[in-house]
């Protein structure tokens, strides 16, 4: 699956992301928790090579894709629902997930959507409605659905309860736990709601400063006294 | 009262036939292009070379597609994607030198002295009723309602005309998805060109051919495409038609604003509609 090895990445004359290494393994779900500023986002935007990495490499079955631009990279099999959805928001929802799907027949794509609103059925009320008049959580459903298009083999993920309410986040999770596990989907979540996320996560990571301060399965780091303080509401848990 | 509004309808055509173009450019690129009037010119000249040969003026008409669609690929592939890169202004200087090479060129072989482009569609004016229609006016509307229907079905139902929409509305939302910018950036400056030079075609035989003779309509086609917001396709289409029309009138009623006339309604838009006739209509949740 997707391993990434000693990846540093930045912006301008600043490192990002300092000797990152992430292992998939077995795990379906992974997630990366960290603080506003943390290099989550960078991680993910590197991985789709929107930001390029500057040392070490990205493997993605077998195959480096470290240099690969982002066409080549959702080619071969990983979509990504970047922060803040950036749906389309005068094309129709139909249009939007037809983009997804940019590169596959069109039988393929209507296969796709159809399979999108089975598991989001809300979008099909508003298919042929702009994306703008979408309500939050209709958006983000609709940018996760967008990348499903692409029938990838690895969904990246980030912050998809931004600005959400509670209720919809787990409609949300829920969603992509039951996909990894019936289709087989891994998913690289980045994420603030280290709670909600640990809960459908396999392993995690945290990253600290553009560094990996600490990883494990869930649950040890649920236990874990530093994790408890500064991730999981502190003392009050 | 209908002859005019016809005519009008004829002009606003030309306008919106161009004013789209910029349009197209602009919203998927962030370029404005002021040579989309000029490239008209240009195209124009080369269907005179075949008309000069005695090839009948409509078999012109896919000549200067053709030659235009070349003529965008060229100039993304060989310039554009490499400015892209460093500058964005300097891809808008690249177009307005462009003005003056094609300008120049055509002056060197042509000579600045016009010439006269013989009317695609010829025969005498139709009457109906009270009103006279020019046969190459008829043309002309035919022709830009043609090219807008094209266009909608490109832009509406083909993967790479959403593709393109989709970047017009979000650049950054459409390259994570994997979409291949420079091949969908490409094809919409080959679809420009397309345009401009069936817009010269139809704009030659009402003027003649000199190498600036485009300028005036480049000039209303950014003005149609203020009115209709900028943005909007349809909007520079309405803008178009609705300038053309509004001119013709004012030229018969009060000749002596009729140069300003455009230039006025374009201040008082901006002042008072900022956002165009049409207003941005993009899709947003209050």
């Amino acid at each position: 699956m997707l391993r990434i090895i000693d990846l540093v990445s930045g912006y301008g004359p600043i490192d990002v992301l300092h000797d990152i290494n992430i292992d998939f393994k077995d795990a379906s779900v992974v997630s990366v928790l960290g603080a506003n500023g943390a290099g989550k986002s960078t991680l993910l935007k590197t991985i789709s090579h929107v930001v390029k990495p500057r040392k070490g490499s990205i493997i993605f079955d077998g195959v480096d894709i470290t240099h690969f631009e982002p066409s080549q990279i959702a080619k071969n099999g990983i979509a990504h629902v970047p922060e803040g959805r950036h749906i389309f928001p005068n094309l129709t929802v139909k249009d939007n997930l037809l983009v997804g799907g940019y590169f596959r027949s069109k039988k393929e794509n209507e296969e796709s959507m159809d399979f999108v609103f089975s598991l989001f059925p809300v979008l099909k009320e508003r298919v042929n409605q702009q994306a703008g008049t979408l309500s939050g959580g209709e958006a983000q459903m609709l940018a996760i659905g967008r990348g499903l298009m692409a029938k990838p083999k690895l969904l990246l993920l980030d912050e998809p309860s931004l600005g959400l309410a509670p209720k919809i986040v787990s409609e949300i999770f829920h969603v992509i736990r039951t996909l990894a596990d019936k289709t087989g989907l891994k998913v690289l979540l980045v994420e603030q709601n280290a709670r909600k996320a640990l809960d459908i996560s396999d392993y995690a990571y945290i990253l600290v400063l553009g560094h990996i301060a600490l990883h494990g399965n869930p649950e040890d780091l649920k236990e874990n006294e530093e994790v408890k303080k500064l991730y999981l509401g502190g003392k009050y848990v | 009262m209908f002859s005019l509004i016809f005519r009008g309808l004829a002009t606003g055509s030309i306008y919106s036939l161009t004013a789209v173009g910029i349009v197209l450019i602009l919203s998927t690129t962030n370029v404005m292009n002021f040579a989309q009037g000029d490239v008209g010119m240009f195209l124009t000249y080369i269907a005179f070379l075949f008309i000069a040969r005695n090839v009948p003026p409509y078999l012109t008409l896919p000549v200067v597609v053709v030659a235009g669609i070349l003529l965008g690929v060229v100039l993304d592939r060989g310039l554009m994607i490499r400015a892209r890169r460093s500058s964005h202004l300097g891809m808008v200087m690249i177009t307005l030198a462009l003005t003056m090479i094609l300008e120049g060129i055509v002056a060197t072989f042509f000579g600045t002295i016009p010439l006269y482009f013989p009317p695609i569609a010829q025969g005498d004016p139709l009457i109906i009723g009270n009103v006279i229609m020019d046969r190459q006016n008829i043309l002309t509307i035919g022709v830009a309602l043609l090219i807008f229907l094209i266009l909608f079905i490109i832009l509406y139902r083909t993967k790479i005309g959403i593709a393109a929409r989709s970047i017009a509305d979000d650049e950054y939302g459409a390259t994570i998805l994997g979409v291949p910018i420079n091949r969908i950036t490409t094809f919409i400056w080959a679809l420009s060109f397309g345009i401009a030079g069936i817009a010269g075609l139809m704009t030659a035989p009402r003027l003649s051919l000199e190498p600036s003779f485009m300028i005036v309509v480049q000039l209303k086609a950014f003005i149609a495409a203020v009115l209709g917001g900028m943005g909007s396709i349809t909007g520079a289409i309405f803008g178009g038609l609705i300038l053309g029309v509004l001119e013709n009138f004012i030229a018969y009623y009060i000749p002596s604003i009729k140069e300003s006339f455009s230039l006025i309604l374009v201040v008082v838009v901006l002042l008072f509609l900022p956002n165009g006739i049409f207003g941005r209509r993009e899709a947003r949740r209050a």
